[in-house]
């Protein structure tokens, strides 16, 4: 299970007025995804953490922080 | 689930997981009046039409939740998983019925026996075959997780309880269950994982 990053995605979410679902099509993934990732309760592999930084125009460590 | 903006997606305004339920709720029904001889003789083979019927509801409902554009849906991919799931349960009803009525209503040679026996088993593989697909197509990494989550959930459970029905049984203390039955017991071990994964996760998981 995940836990153990903590990530801003709900920060950089809101600033861009994107909801969980614009951010799901964006990732080409499901909306279960974002929330559960968001939420911390799943870690995304490498190649989706790079995606996620590439949409909000970011380096990883921005957004991914150990717990 | 009756939420307005979803009612066109499951069917008679319930979405899949309903039905699952409403699976689970009538199979428990027709196992308990057969096992405890409410019903008796041709009844409880009958009854099943009340699951099987409700089994392809719930598949219907799937099928058109995937479809959903709206964000609910669950994509292409689970489409397909949903449709070959539906083909080999069809095909499981078929031969199986045709087993049943060849046994009792026609003298077979044990060739066309063995090869009739075979069919049933043969589509239930299928199942499991849609389900391994699911996973490899599936391009979701979360759903895929959920997924093989399950999968081994409901593994471990279908092996335990074979495992341990064995040894009882080899005991004489347990009567007789036909192997087939654990492949019964895997599938409501599918059962307990959607809900480890929604308790874990939030969500119920693809399969």
């Amino acid at each position: 299970m995940g836990g153990s990053v903590k990530n801003r995605l709900k920060v950089l979410r809101a600033e861009r007025d994107w909801s969980q679902q614009d951010l799901a099509q964006r990732l080409e993934v499901s909306r279960q995804s974002v929330n559960a990732i968001e939420k911390g309760r799943y870690d995304p592999s490498l190649p989706l953490a790079f995606k996620i930084a590439d949409i909000f125009g970011l380096a990883i460590e921005d957004i991914f922080s150990r717990d | 689930m009756t939420d307005p903006a979803n009612s066109s997606s499951g069917v008679l305004g319930r979405g899949p997981a309903f039905w699952a339920v409403m699976v689970f709720i009538s199979t428990a029904l027709v196992v308990t009046l057969a096992a405890t001889g409410a019903v008796e003789g041709p009844v409880p083979q009958l009854l099943t039409i009340v699951p099987v019927g409700l089994f392809f509801v719930m598949a219907r409902a799937g099928y058109k939740r995937a479809g959903q554009t709206d964000g609910s849906g669950k994509g292409e991919v689970q489409r397909r998983y949903i449709a070959r799931t539906a083909i080999f349960t069809s095909l499981y009803l078929a031969t199986f019925a045709l087993l049943m009525f060849a046994d009792r209503e026609l003298a077979i040679s044990k060739e066309v026996r063995f090869a009739l026996a075979l069919l049933p088993g043969l589509a239930i593989c299928g199942v499991f075959w849609a389900i391994g697909r699911l996973m490899i197509e599936e391009k979701d990494e979360f759903i895929r997780m959920l997924t093989v989550r399950q999968s081994l959930i409901a593994t471990a459970i279908a092996l335990s309880a074979a495992t341990v029905w064995g040894f009882l049984e080899s005991a004489d203390v347990v009567p007789h269950i036909d192997a087939f039955y654990w492949a019964v017991a895997w599938f409501a071990g599918l059962f307990v994982g959607a809900i480890v994964n929604r308790i874990q996760y939030g969500t119920w998981g693809a399969v």
